[in-house]
Order: structure tokens, then C-alpha cells, then sequence
């Protein structure tokens, strides 16, 4: 643990974490729109940005990529940065005038529009990062990415075509801030030609990285729910059981731990994928596997794993 | 053959020493890009027929660039016992004349530069006699060549060898004193010493930002770990500049033992050097220089018999401007974006693929031999206190000889100019000049008598920068330069950060508006308030410095902005 000042309120934070993560946890907020939890920092929005005085000397950063470190003073209003992060907030509303997050911002910080000698563009996108580092960094399936450079940047599929690497998983569009990401999900599709349609069955189309995807129906219920591709990648790398992929979440059986048979071995807390599973201390030497459904896929991987048959 | 011992050095410089001092003839051309794009190429292939239907024995050398840009192409001739003649502007219709000269032994007057009676190489002790006694009349005639301005005052600790040896031939980089320093600091010096001597020398970083360089090698030596790199900048990204490419062009050598060296301090046992892809001649001669230097054993395993071990790859990059920023630098070397990482962690903690690296300008490398070869005293010795050490310099623009030279740190920058490149061209005066690169901005002439010093610049708001130096006459328009420079500014921002990227394109459209007489004084306060958002926002000094050109225009040129300006309407 390190110790440092946030506006003058003395804050403890993990060694690792960054001043923005520290100043969330002690009920700091900090502005912005590139971070995630979920993914590594980035630093593009430069909405978090801060003054931190290191050693006597002061720089201004981005909080959400600078690690704390011990004796670090942190201002994150000052006057200084309060005008930079304005001009900001500007710069995003002349790009993106019509996207809800931007415009929320633009109230916050009490600018109705941008300067008006200011160009303005109608886009979308606010080039964050997100989705890019969700499909690269949690899916891995680096679909997606910038291209160009400079006042050219954009996101997209490699070369403007489909992207051949997309599994539709949907994450960039479940990330993404501004709601440019059109990912739609199609009960029935056909192909048609003169001759007549064909049908193909339900789809998702994510029309940003111009795909589409097969969707795989579910054996219970029958409601089409995962892209094949996507399913396919899990299988191939999770191990999960075949018939895990039949049967769509919300069908899914959770599986139930019978506390008479369990051993307490740990052997299913050790396989789960997900980490659903933990030893709860029930006195003395006994320990009971505890099941946290939140975190639950069903896949019943500790089903298999349990030598008691506890878990069914 | 693999030397296994300093003293096998010897034999290597012997027949260097033989080449260029040869018995017989030496015809040299100068053949780095300046020669090459004015026809030194042709001259070099008109040189080589006519000694053969002249039937004149001698030796036709590819060199590099002495720096004298403006007289290209140049040959130069080196007869045993006589003086080497530099001529300039040889077209291939004097070639058979020049041939001719030899054969009557004499020298061709209406194209002869200078004379030199010996050649001394700055830092490695070593001289090369020409003449011996006192050389006959036709040669007294020409200017000895360290009597003429154009040398007189220049200090050449690193580019001495440029174009007297040839790149091509490691013989004649050792017979210079090449891979001396190596051998010193492997047999006599620990790692902890030669990053001591680098300290003591006052060294900055000659890329841009002027980081002391024993400050990042000290850090790097102290960071943990197994693996550690050395990184060299040879990406240069300034507009109209070519230091880095006459460097790799003229010597070679000198920056693969300054990257030895310097991973032999640090302890690192691999080097990656990050070249401008369209540098083709450079890349071409780099590469064969590694390529001779693996064939003598001074670079892989056991270098010259010691414990050390050490590898030097070549690696292409876009030529991107963001590309000289260390972090992005790495990025690319990785083989990701050239944009820049969050800093900390720093390079020398954490840099190429997670290993501590050191990332140093070509030039800070190249500075290196001489230091260990002299000491770091010998070294902080010349230039100014906080400058310590010599410059190249880039001499572009308006000017009447465009030309490369080195001079020590703390000249003025009016005598460069005046003394160097003869002032303006065509008898104009100067308006304005630029020192390192776009990111300096744009200072009146009346700031002229700056001298070249990291702190003087900095406080005039430009800096050191790569070392090039812009001359504007009094014809240039400063708005089109501004937006010139704002135009390069938005083509090589990497577009990571909204500060940099947008406002560079605000930027570009304001300056687009004014030229087109729609500019209001709420433009020019817009200008104001980007500036200081995008210098306090940005993650790395192109984001930061992206508005200085026109802010720098506005600060000494308000008269060419504001007069542009039109009344707000309503």
C-alpha cells in the first residue's frame, strides 16, 4: 500500500493501481470516457487529466495511466485543469454534437457549444479505444482496429472489408460509450434472388465491421442466442462440455452443491472457469463448496470433476 | 576472420591505412543522397570508364558527405605524396579533364576546392599524411583545407571520418581510429566506469528533449532484470532534414561501436537501430556494415575475446514524426502503433517488450567513442557548461550554400548561418530562422544572436531539437509557414489523443480561414486557448508543441496574423 494526497484527503491505494483508480475508491470522481475496468489503460479521451506535484515538481497527467506512488500530491480541479479539460470537452462536442455522452458532459461543464469559430463535424465515433482494446485484449480475437493516423484515425475492419476475424461476440458494441456500433440481432433472414428466397435462419449483423453471423438456436427454448463462430471459440479454448453449447443462458440449470456429500476437497473450485465456486469455513476442519450463481455459466464443469457426485 | 584480441585490430587498421593512403590512386566520390541527387552516380560511372580508356590506374571509392552539400557532387584525389584535392560541382562533361590532370599530374584549377596536407581524425589520435614536404606549386595555389572557412571553423568529434573513408569498408573506419574506443573499454574499463565517463561528459540527449544521457544509462544499468536492449533513434522525421541519413551513409561504423559501447555499460546484449524505411542508400550501408563487423567478431559472441556478447539488428520503420518519440519508438519496433505509451514507467525500467532499454538518438551514440576514447572531462571541456559537446548541424532553407556541418555547442547562430550557408540566398535578408524542427517554432532574424545552447533555445521558446536549422528570407510568408507546419503537425499526430488530434484539425481550419481573409480576433483567442490545452492535455511533445509555430508567428510576427483579421460580423 501507498499513501498519497487527492485534493488534499490523505488516500491509500494498492501498489499498481493508477491515481484515477485510487481517487474513485476514495470518492474522487474523475471524468472519462476511455476507461474500463476491464482493460488496460489508454489515455486518449485526456478528460482525467491532473496535476500531480512528485518531489516538489509538477506535472500534468492522465490519471487513469500515472501509478500511484507514495507521497504523490494529486489536484484534480484546479484552475488550470478545470480550462484544459473544458477546451476538451469542446474539442469532443465539435466533433460528436450529437452523441448522448458528450452532450451530458457538455452540460456538466456548462457548455452549451462549442467556440463557435470552431469547425464542426457530425461523427460518432470518438475514437476511445474501447472496442478495439475489448476485441484484443478480453475476446482476442483481433478483428478490429485503427487505421489511419493523425486527424484521419479511425476504427475499422481491417482495410474497410469484413472482418474475417470477428466471432460477433457483440463486446464492442456492449463497450462502446456513443452507441455507433450497430450490432442487430435478426429473428429470420433469406437470401433471396429472382429464383425465390431462401431462408437462412436467424443472424446477427454487426454492420460496422460489415458481418454477419449464423446464430445458433437454442435446444430447450428454441430462441436463437450466440453467433456459431463465437460458440466455437469457446469450445475450442474454455473445454467446456459439448452440451454446454446447446442450451442457451437462460435455460441453463445451474447446478446445486449437496452440502451432505461434499468432501470440501476444493477439486471444483479448482476447475471452474469462472470462479463461481469457493470453500466456506464451517468450523472447525470442515469446509463446504459454496456456489456464487452471479458468476455461474452452467457449464457443469464441476459436475465432472466432483468424486462424490455433490454437485448435480 | 574473428579478432580475438584488441591488438588484432592492428592488422585491420594496417590495410585501412593502405587504402586511404594507397601507393597508387584514389579517386573518392561523394556519394551520400546530397551527391547522389545532384549526378554523383553518373560522375562515379564516367570516373570509372575514362580511368580505363585513359588507361590511368587508380581506385574508385564510394565516401559519404563531407558537408559541403552545396558543391555536390564531389570527388576528391589522393596521389601518394601529394596533397588530396577537393573538387566540387564535377559534372561527368569534366571527368575526362579531371582523368587528364592526373595523367599530367597536375591539378584541374577551374573545379579545385581545397587541398588537405593530412587528415586528423577528431577523437581516435589518428592523423593520414598526405604530403610530405612542402607541396609544389599547383597545389600552394589551392587553401589548405582546415585554413578555409568552411572547416576553420568546425569541431569534428563525430564526423571527422564522413566522407573520407568509405562506408563500405570497415579497413578504413579502423585505421581511423574506429572500434579503438571498444577495445579500451573493454579491456580497461567496468560497465559502472564508461557510464561514469558518460555522466562526467555532460552528454544530453541530442534527439530533442536533452535528457542527460548517464542519467538514462545509469537508470538503465540499476534496473533488474535479464534482458535489457538498446534502442537507436535513427528515425528522423523533420521536414527537409537528412542528419541521420548522412550519418549512416558516411560512417556506419561509428554508431554500431557507440551501440556496442553503450550496451556493454548498461548491460544489455542486444541493439535494435530504427530506420527511416526510405532511407535506401542508408540501409543499404548499415546493413553491410553489420555485416563486416559480425565477420570480424566485434559484434556477436565474445566481442574481441571478452565475456561480452553483443547484437545489432536493423529495424524499418514508416518514417513517422511520432516515430521519434521513445515511446512510440518501441511501439513500433514491437511491431504495434507508433503511438506513444503512458509515462512512467520509463524506457530504462520498462521498455522494449517489457525490458529495461535504453532509447538514444543516433547522434548520442555516435558521441560516444569519443568520450570513452578522451573521457567525460575531455568532453565537458568543449561547447558551454550546460552544452557541453558539438552539434550537427543541418543547414537548410533560404540560404545561399545549403551544407552539414559540426560545430561545437554555444556558437552563435548568425555566424553558422553567415559563416557556413554565406547568409540568405540571392542577397536577401533573413526574416526568420527555425531551429530543431517544427516543434521549435519559428524566431525573428533578431534572435540571431542566440547561441546554439539547450537552455538559450528553450528559453526562447524553440530547442535543440535533431539539429536542424531553417532559414526563411524576407520573401516568406509567416501564415503559410505556420500552417505548413500545422498541415505537417496534423499528418503526423499518431490521432490518440483528442487534444492532438482534434486540435490539430481546429488548428489547421482556423489558419485555412484567416488565409482566406474570414479570420476575427475570437479566432485568434481560440488559437490561444487551444494552445494551452493541447501543451498541458497531450501525452508526448508533438501533441504539446503542435501549436507552437503559430503561436510562435503570433508572438513574433503579430503584424502578418493580425492584419489579416477581419471585424466580427453582427
Amino acid at each position: 500500500m501507498v499513501s498519497l494526497k487527492i485534493n488534499g484527503k490523505k488516500v491509500k491505494a494498492g501498489e499498481g493501481t493508477t491515481i484515477l483508480t485510487a481517487a474513485r475508491a476514495s470518492g474522487i470522481e474523475i471524468p472519462t470516457l476511455c476507461s474500463n475496468d476491464a482493460l488496460a489503460a489508454y489515455g486518449a479521451c485526456r478528460l482525467c487529466i491532473v496535476e500531480i506535484v512528485k518531489n516538489g515538481r509538477m506535472v500534468i497527467d492522465t490519471s487513469c495511466t500515472y501509478p500511484v506512488e507514495e507521497g504523490l500530491e494529486v489536484k484534480t480541479n484546479t484552475p488550470r485543469i478545470l480550462e484544459a479539460r473544458k477546451m476538451i470537452v469542446e474539442l469532443h462536442l465539435a466533433r460528436t454534437p450529437n452523441v448522448k455522452v458528450i452532450r451530458e458532459l457538455a452540460d456538466e461543464y456548462g457548455i452549451a457549444e462549442s467556440a463557435r469559430e470552431m469547425g464542426k463535424d457530425n461523427e460518432y465515433c470518438i475514437l476511445c479505444g474501447l472496442c478495439v482494446r475489448a476485441c484484443n485484449e478480453v475476446v482476442k480475437a483481433g478483428a478490429i482496429n485503427f487505421a489511419g493516423s493523425g486527424i484521419a484515425k479511425v476504427v475499422d475492419s481491417p482495410f474497410g472489408k469484413t472482418a474475417e476475424d470477428c466471432i460477433g461476440c457483440g463486446s464492442c458494441a456492449f463497450v462502446c460509450p456513443t452507441g455507433i456500433i450497430k450490432k442487430n440481432d435478426l429473428a429470420s433472414t433469406a437470401l433471396c434472388t429472382p429464383e425465390g428466397c431462401d431462408p437462412t435462419g436467424p443472424q446477427r449483423e454487426i454492420l460496422n465491421w460489415k458481418v454477419e453471423h449464423k446464430l445458433k438456436g437454442c435446444k430447450k427454448c428454441g430462441n436463437p442466442y450466440a453467433p456459431e463462430v463465437h460458440l466455437e471459440k469457446v469450445k475450442r479454448e474454455q473445454h467446456l462440455p459439448n452440451e454446454f453449447f446447446d442450451i442457451c443462458p437462460s435455460c441453463r440449470q445451474y447446478p446445486v452443491v449437496d452440502a451432505e456429500k461434499c468432501l470440501g476437497c476444493g477439486g471444483c473450485m479448482e476447475n471452474c472457469p469462472c470462479g463461481a465456486l469457493e470453500l466456506e469455513d464451517k468450523g472447525g476442519y470442515d469446509k463446504k463448496a459454496q456456489l456464487y450463481p452471479q458468476n455461474c455459466t452452467a457449464c457443469h464443469s464441476c459436475e465432472l470433476v466432483c468424486p462424490m457426485q455433490a454437485i448435480s | 576472420m574473428k579478432l580475438k584480441r584488441a591488438d588484432d585490430l592492428t592488422t585491420v587498421r594496417k590495410e585501412g591505412m593502405r587504402l586511404l593512403a594507397p601507393a597508387g590512386t584514389r579517386i573518392t566520390v561523394g556519394m551520400a543522397t546530397c551527391g547522389l541527387a545532384k549526378g554523383a552516380g553518373k560522375v562515379y560511372e564516367a570516373l570509372k570508364y575514362e580511368i580505363k580508356k585513359q588507361r590511368v590506374r587508380a581506385d574508385v571509392v564510394v565516401v559519404g558527405c563531407n558537408g559541403l552539400c552545396y558543391a555536390e557532387p564531389i570527388v576528391e584525389v589522393i596521389r601518394s605524396g601529394r596533397p588530396r584535392v577537393t573538387y566540387g560541382n564535377v559534372g561527368i562533361a569534366n571527368v575526362g579533364d579531371l582523368i587528364a590532370s592526373l595523367r599530367s599530374g597536375g591539378v584541374l584549377h577551374d573545379l579545385a576546392l581545397m587541398r588537405h596536407d593530412r587528415h586528423t581524425a577528431a577523437a581516435g589520435n589518428e592523423s593520414l599524411a598526405y604530403a610530405g614536404g612542402k607541396p609544389s606549386k599547383a597545389y600552394t595555389a589551392l587553401k589548405e583545407y582546415r585554413r578555409t572557412d568552411f572547416y576553420k571553423h568546425q569541431l569534428k568529434l563525430l564526423s571527422s571520418n564522413a566522407g573520407t573513408i568509405s562506408p563500405e569498408r570497415i579497413e578504413e573506419y579502423c585505421a581511423l581510429g574506429g572500434y579503438r574506443a571498444l577495445a579500451a573499454a573493454l579491456a580497461a574499463m567496468a560497465p559502472a566506469e564508461v557510464v561514469k565517463e558518460v555522466s562526467l561528459s555532460k552528454l544530453r540527449g541530442r534527439g530533442g528533449a536533452g535528457f542527460p544521457t548517464g542519467l538514462k544509462w545509469q537508470a538503465c544499468r540499476q534496473a533488474g532484470g535479464d534482458a535489457k536492449y538498446i534502442v537507436c533513434n535513427g528515425s528522423e522525421g523533420d521536414p527537409e532534414i537528412g542528419m541521420h541519413r548522412s550519418f549512416l551513409e558516411s560512417d556506419p561504423h561509428l554508431i554500431i561501436e557507440g551501440m556496442i559501447i553503450a550496451g556493454y555499460a548498461v548491460g544489455a546484449s542486444q541493439g535494435f537501430i530504427y530506420v527511416n524505411d526510405r532511407y535506401s542508400v542508408a540501409l543499404e550501408r548499415l546493413e553491410r556494415a553489420i555485416g563486416q563487423a559480425e565477420g570480424l567478431g566485434l559484434l556477436g559472441r565474445h566481442i574481441l575475446g571478452s565475456d561480452f556478447s553483443f547484437t545489432v539488428k536493423v529495424k524499418r520503420g514508416g518514417g513517422a514524426y511520432v516515430c521519434g518519440e521513445e515511446t512510440a519508438l518501441l511501439n513500433a519496433l514491437e511491431g504495434s502503433f507508433g503511438e506513444p505509451r503512458p509515462r512512467p514507467p520509463y524506457p530504462a525500467e520498462k521498455g522494449l517488450f517489457g525490458k529495461p532499454t535504453v532509447v538514444n538518438n543516433l547522434e548520442t551514440l555516435a558521441t560516444v567513442p569519443a568520450i570513452v576514447l578522451k573521457g567525460g572531462k575531455w568532453f565537458a571541456g568543449i561547447g558551454t557548461p550546460a552544452s557541453t559537446g558539438t552539434k550537427i548541424i543541418a543547414l537548410t532553407g533560404n540560404v545561399a550554400r545549403r551544407c552539414w556541418v559540426e560545430v561545437p555547442l554555444g556558437m552563435g547562430i548568425k555566424d553558422i548561418i553567415d559563416i557556413f550557408g554565406k547568409g540568405a540566398a540571392q542577397g536577401k535578408k533573413i526574416k526568420a530562422f527555425q531551429a530543431g524542427g517544427p516543434s521549435g517554432g519559428v524566431l525573428p532574424a533578431k534572435l540571431l544572436r542566440m547561441k546554439l545552447d539547450y537552455n538559450q533555445l528553450s528559453r526562447a521558446g524553440s530547442l535543440l531539437g535533431s539539429g536542424g536549422l531553417l532559414v526563411m528570407d524576407e520573401d516568406t510568408d509567416m501564415l503559410d509557414m505556420a500552417r505548413f507546419f500545422t498541415d505537417f503537425f496534423a499528418d503526423e499526430s499518431c490521432g490518440k489523443c483528442s487534444t492532438c488530434r482534434e486540435g490539430c484539425k481546429r488548428l489547421q481550419e482556423i489558419l485555412a480561414g484567416i488565409g482566406e481573409g474570414q479570420g476575427t480576433q475570437e479566432h485568434i483567442t481560440l488559437i490561444k486557448r487551444l494552445d494551452a490545452a493541447m501543451a498541458v492535455a497531450s501525452a508526448c511533445a508533438l501533441g504539446k508543441t503542435a501549436a507552437v509555430p503559430i503561436m510562435s508567428v503570433l508572438r513574433h510576427f503579430p503584424g502578418e496574423i493580425e492584419g489579416r483579421l477581419v471585424r466580427k460580423k453582427g
